[in-house]
């Protein structure tokens, strides 16, 4: 009895769906769960920075994919010129763009932190669409695609074969969140970080140098960003608007995790990648995953707002 | 004083109507694409008089291609109709979308229409026996058969019609609800204001003009596909002319669009690729520098200039 009644806590509920949804997956189409898997870690790696951004300091950057994309294209335009492979460009692209988003800030986010959300939204749309077209220009808008032998490795279990290196999305999603929780647990930026989140008068009433702090947790997400570009780049071809919907999907996966919940955006990240991923496996109806994304984006800002949970 | 304003916007007008008469076809054909993203323009901002931001314009504008085109194709009705007919079913389709999304405000109301935009298009894209999927549907024979001073017509009538509900929205006293919601929702409630209501018809209507546009611009291309119904220049300059022009005002827009649309022009030929950079900029330097746009800056130019008369 007593275990029933644990069972129907909150706290057991969730955790016992998912296992009953992996089970069922495992025995019925294990296809889909790998690739769900592989999916929605990569759906919530790129979220993550936004999520730092936008439910930490609460700054909302439209620019967010655009930022992967020129990463990508940095690291790409990098691994042709010095014939390096791309996981190691990305630590050079993560110090160039940690600079880049520095003067990003300085220039024009700064200037409209104070002002409207509207204006914020309008900003940085406008960098979005400056960002693509910068792209267009210097690289016109043909595909490239990095041709690395490694991201073809397999792995067979029973009667099953997948590729392996896409689990590199997910375990880089494990990373990168445990990097964020501790940066933002035990360091005094991290801290600091918080702290203007929640209020940022009181931050600067204690001391905190709110305009450093925003500063850098704003160049750090597109200096995370932009290093993702480069996973990115390694399995999937890239072009000038190849970011934008990865702003979107970002968004969704942030506005169902909870605003400030960065664990959350990777439950949300597996579970949509899986769902993604099971719609894809039906055939003719393939068509319809980039649905699911935008209907559960939409479905769940709606629930939240009839709950009154935001404005 | 008074007076005077009127005749010049007469004039305006008239020589806005004759302009067939004394402009080469590749002028007229520029005059088009213009007028067209003026009236997108004008609808676009007449969402944001009640300070909702609004990324939904090129979902709406390519429902309303598409509704047009499928109608026509269906042998049932004139373009004519059936382009009033696109802007019916974005009216709908925005009526029933925006009791819910309306309950959204801020960045949650902006991504939403965004993501609904998409929504749209992947929709459309899904039904290849209806749409034809991601080739789109042709049209067998163009609008008045492609004569361009009919088709100049027609969208200017799109224009005037977009003048007149933005005109209507400024002086009666849906200006004062929008106005009263934007500056202070709160109080705007509190003071026995239907806020939702308003948000709700403001949002249909300026998706009903947006569908009306676009079901004329199906017509006018005799085509309409996925990417290029829901492209997102239908959102981008749009929304750089409004701010370049002036935001919350019927002028603005339109001076905007006339100033972007010919130096968008001139930028085509120079620049074919990438020209679009200029839009994202002046979005970006006009949020930066210049909140109010060129109405802003000519309308306190002239305050100034009245007030040194009187010291005088």
């Amino acid at each position: 009895m007593v275990l029933l009644k644990k069972l129907y806590q909150k706290k057991y509920l969730m955790p016992l769906l998912a296992a009953a949804v992996i089970i069922a997956l495992v025995a019925w189409k294990p296809y889909v769960l790998v690739q769900g898997l592989q999916r929605g870690g990569l759906y919530a790696l790129i979220a993550l920075p936004m999520a730092l951004i936008l439910g930490i300091v609460g700054i909302i950057n439209l620019a967010h994919g655009e930022f992967m994309m020129l990463g990508a294209y940095f690291v790409y335009w990098f691994c042709i010129h010095t014939g390096i492979d791309p996981l190691v460009a990305m630590t050079i692209a993560f110090v160039a763009f940690f600079l880049i988003g520095a003067i990003v800030y300085l220039v024009t986010i700064k200037h409209v932190l104070k002002a409207p959300e509207l204006n914020q939204l309008l900003l940085t749309f406008g960098i979005a669409m400056v960002l693509t077209e910068f792209a267009n220009l210097l690289w016109t808008s043909q595909a490239r695609k990095l041709h690395l032998s490694y991201v073809y490795s397999s792995a067979k279990v029973g009667s099953l074969t997948f590729g392996t290196f896409g689990f590199i999305y997910p375990v880089a999603a494990i990373v990168v969140l445990v990097g964020l929780l501790v940066f933002l647990k035990y360091t005094r930026t991290g801290q600091a970080a918080l702290a203007v989140g929640q209020n940022p008068r009181g931050a600067k009433l204690v001391g905190i140098d709110v305009n450093r702090t925003y500063l850098l947790i704003f160049s750090l997400s597109i200096a995370i960003v932009a290093a993702i570009g480069a996973l990115f780049l390694t399995r999937h071809s890239i072009f000038p608007a190849v970011g934008s919907p990865y702003t979107m999907k970002s968004f969704c996966l942030i506005a169902m995790a909870g605003i400030g919940n960065l664990t959350g955006v990777l439950w949300v990240g597996f579970g949509l990648g899986i769902a993604e991923a099971l719609v894809l496996s039906f055939q003719g109806y393939g068509g319809w995953a980039d649905v699911v994304f935008f209907a559960v984006l939409v479905a769940v800002i709606m629930v939240k707002s009839y709950r009154r949970k935001i404005a | 004083m008074k007076n005077w304003r009127y005749i010049a916007y007469g004039a305006i007008a008239i020589l806005a109507i004759l302009f067939p008469f004394y402009s080469g076809l590749y002028v007229r054909q520029v005059a088009i694409t213009i007028l067209i993203y003026l009236a997108l323009a004008l609808s676009w901002d007449m969402l944001l008089r009640s300070g909702q931001l609004s990324f939904g314009t090129a979902g709406f504008f390519g429902l309303g291609s598409y509704a047009a085109v499928l109608l026509h194709l269906s042998g049932a009705v004139s373009p004519i109709v059936s382009i009033l007919l696109g802007g019916l079913f974005a009216f709908v389709v925005a009526l029933i979308f925006g009791v819910a999304v309306l309950r959204l405000r801020g960045m949650y109301f902006a991504i939403t229409t965004l993501a609904l935009a998409s929504i749209f298009m992947l929709i459309i894209r899904n039904f290849p026996a209806l749409t034809g999927g991601p080739e789109g549907k042709m049209l067998p024979s163009i609008i008045f058969g492609g004569d361009p001073s009919k088709i100049y017509w027609l969208a200017l009538g799109i224009v005037f019609l977009a003048i007149t509900v933005s005109e209507v929205f400024q002086r009666t006293r849906i200006f004062f609800a929008l106005t009263s919601i934007r500056d202070n929702e709160l109080v705007a409630k509190s003071s026995g204001l239907n806020v939702f209501k308003y948000l709700v018809f403001a949002f249909a209507i300026t998706s009903a003009l947006q569908g009306i546009i676009g079901g004329a611009y199906g017509h006018m291309y005799g085509f309409v596909s996925p990417a290029g119904s829901f492209n997102v220049n239908f959102l981008l300059l749009p929304l750089a002319m409004a701010l370049l022009g002036g935001i919350h005002s019927t002028a603005g827009p339109i001076v905007g669009a006339v100033v972007l649309g010919v130096l968008g022009e001139y930028l085509k030929l120079k620049i074919p690729y990438g020209h679009h950079l200029v839009y994202g900029a002046i979005i970006i330097i006009v949020t930066l520098f210049m909140a109010k746009g060129i109405m802003g800056v000519v309308k306190t130019r002239t305050r100034s200039a009245k007030k040194s008369e009187v010291r005088e």
